[in-house]
């Protein structure tokens, strides 16, 4: 189904509010919506609400043969394919120009960044190795989804378990869940996406734009850090021409909002590991 | 004579079962239905514009895309798919929407057994969140007959489902079991009142996977048909909550 444009009335409104610096739904210009994560039964399972937009991220594993060249180097998939349930414009088996830009998105923020210790999931050299595969479901669309899918997959990949394996000359033995405790998988560091949009020629500048922001905006981009105040990936395509002030300043904004959100996400692992430690006893 | 499931005591109990709806903002309608560690969400938008290769005259024409929890769709999603679509198409009252597309998405979010029956519940829920009318609701349930104890099991999880020897999907609508309930009041003694529950189930869909009798998928149809009148009185609390939720906040 096609794209609904925003109305003229609606985008001069918005566009009225943001000179006054107000936004439609009160936040400020520079303010996350309300983050909200939950974790499944299993491990590797988690929900991220970020506003009205929700994105589901699942990670598994399985064993298999590395590349030649890479004889130690474990995979890390992911699966960014939209579903029409996010936004009926998104069609199946047939993907959007957005579609394309956000799977890349988070495929640099995730892997390139080397999140996962890849060289980690080796089992034998040249023989098997872990492939760990995050698949991004896309559940309801308003705005930002960049945010939220990145948001969701390092949570996921953080809260992940995989089995445990023994390797005995030859023989490798791959212990269930109930055998042996499975062990989490080794993250260097967790790279955060923060996403500005640019209205008025780059004079208002906002960050974690909604659905209707986004259909208003002049530019957007988006600045992947860590909380070492590293920046992973930086993706400004087309748009507005910027001033490299402007850049600077975002990154500071950038920095302040991937600490809170850093945080929050340590804390609701650490809860939901106390959880289920009182659920085993 | 345990099941491997030992939350639950006996072999026909149902898990706890929970639905939430108007989840989405975007959909016209969306519904989450949880079987203990089996959780699908449902999305529907429509009557919408439908795409002109797609549209039928007389009738809206519904499409239905099934999503995997891992991985990428494949020929179980599909067939997932044309199951629900070939039950909801009579149920769902298309002519008063000709040449418009009804979209149903129904994605896994746990799996632990039994997703087609919880897919088919979220997405009667979802259907009457957004508001297309429907002739009756349905409710859905899984039994499996165990390989060793040729006991039936109810609503098995995905470990007793490694070791079944057949395993049975039933949607039952709710018009037929009113019609049981009314056949039951007037039976005379419980034989007759057995009897006529299975008459009075008109069963919408059945899919049986394995090697059984006869009697074996008579018995699954007729445990599977009890069990899913909870469901149904389940589905009628569900809406009337939520619809005298809806009542108070346009009344406040």
């Amino acid at each position: 189904m096609k794209e609904i444009e925003p109305s003229t009335n609606e985008r001069e409104f918005v566009l009225a509010a943001l000179k006054d610096g107000a936004r439609i739904d009160g936040r400020n210009s520079y303010d996350f919506r309300t983050l909200r994560l939950s974790f499944g039964s299993d491990y590797g399972a988690v929900e991220v609400q970020l506003g009205n937009t929700r994105v589901l991220a699942k990670v598994s594993c399985e064993v298999i043969r590395p590349f030649t060249d890479k004889p130690t180097e474990g995979f890390l998939v992911f699966n960014t394919e939209m579903s029409p349930m996010a936004s009926s414009t998104f069609e199946v088996g047939r993907q959007t120009d957005e579609e394309v830009l956000v799977s890349r998105l988070i495929e640099k923020a995730m892997k390139r960044s080397r999140a996962l210790d890849t060289e980690g999931l080796c089992i034998v050299a040249g023989e098997k190795v872990w492939s760990i595969r995050v698949d991004i479901h896309f559940l309801d669309h308003d705005g930002n989804l960049v945010d939220a899918a990145c948001i969701a997959a390092i949570t996921a990949l953080m809260h992940f378990r995989r089995p445990d394996v023994t390797v005995v000359g030859e023989d490798v033995t791959i212990h269930t869940l109930e055998q042996r405790n499975p062990v989490p998988l080794s993250i260097h560091h967790i790279p955060i996406c923060v996403t500005f949009a640019f209205f008025h020629h780059g004079e208002h500048m906002i960050v974690d734009p909604t659905y209707l922001e986004e259909q208003i905006k002049q530019g957007d981009m988006t600045i992947t850090l860590n909380v070492h105040k590293e920046v992973c990936a930086l993706s400004k395509a087309g748009g507005l021409p910027m001033k490299m002030d402007q850049i600077l300043q975002s990154t500071k904004i950038a920095v302040v909002k991937v600490t809170e959100i850093t945080a929050q996400i340590q804390a609701a692992l650490e809860a939901d590991a106390k959880k289920r430690q009182t659920s085993r006893k | 004579m345990s099941r491997p499931d030992r939350s639950r005591t006996s072999a026909h109990q149902l898990r706890p079962f929970f639905s939430s709806q108007n989840l989405l903002n975007r959909a016209d309608g969306s519904a989450q239905f949880d079987f203990g560690g089996s959780s699908v969400m449902c999305s529907v938008v429509g009557p919408a514009e439908v795409r002109i290769r797609d549209e039928k005259l007389d009738r809206a024409t519904i499409e239905v895309v099934a999503r995997p929890l891992v991985g990428i769709p494949s020929i179980k999603e599909k067939a997932r798919e044309q199951n629900i679509r070939e039950t909801l198409e009579p149920l769902i009252l298309s002519g008063l929407h000709p040449r418009t597309g009804i979209q149903i998405v129904v994605q896994t979010m746990k799996d632990d057994g039994c997703i087609l029956s919880t897919a088919f519940n979220a997405t009667i829920m979802a259907l009457m969140d957004a508001g297309i009318p429907l002739k009756s609701i349905l409710g859905s349930v899984t039994c499996m007959v165990d390989e060793k104890t040729n006991q039936i099991w109810l609503d098995p999880t995905t470990e007793e489902l490694a070791q079944a020897k057949s395993a049975h999907v039933f949607v039952f609508d709710n018009k037929s079991s009113i019609t049981s309930a009314s056949a039951g009041a007037q039976g005379k003694d419980a034989d007759v009142d057995m009897d006529q529950d299975t008459v009075g189930a008109a069963i919408l869909f059945s899919d049986s996977t394995g090697l059984f009798t006869e009697e074996q998928y008579f018995e699954c149809a007729q445990i599977c048909f009890k069990a899913a009148q909870a469901i149904h009185g389940f589905i009628r609390t569900a809406i009337a909550k939520k619809l005298e939720k809806e009542y108070q906040q346009t009344h406040a």
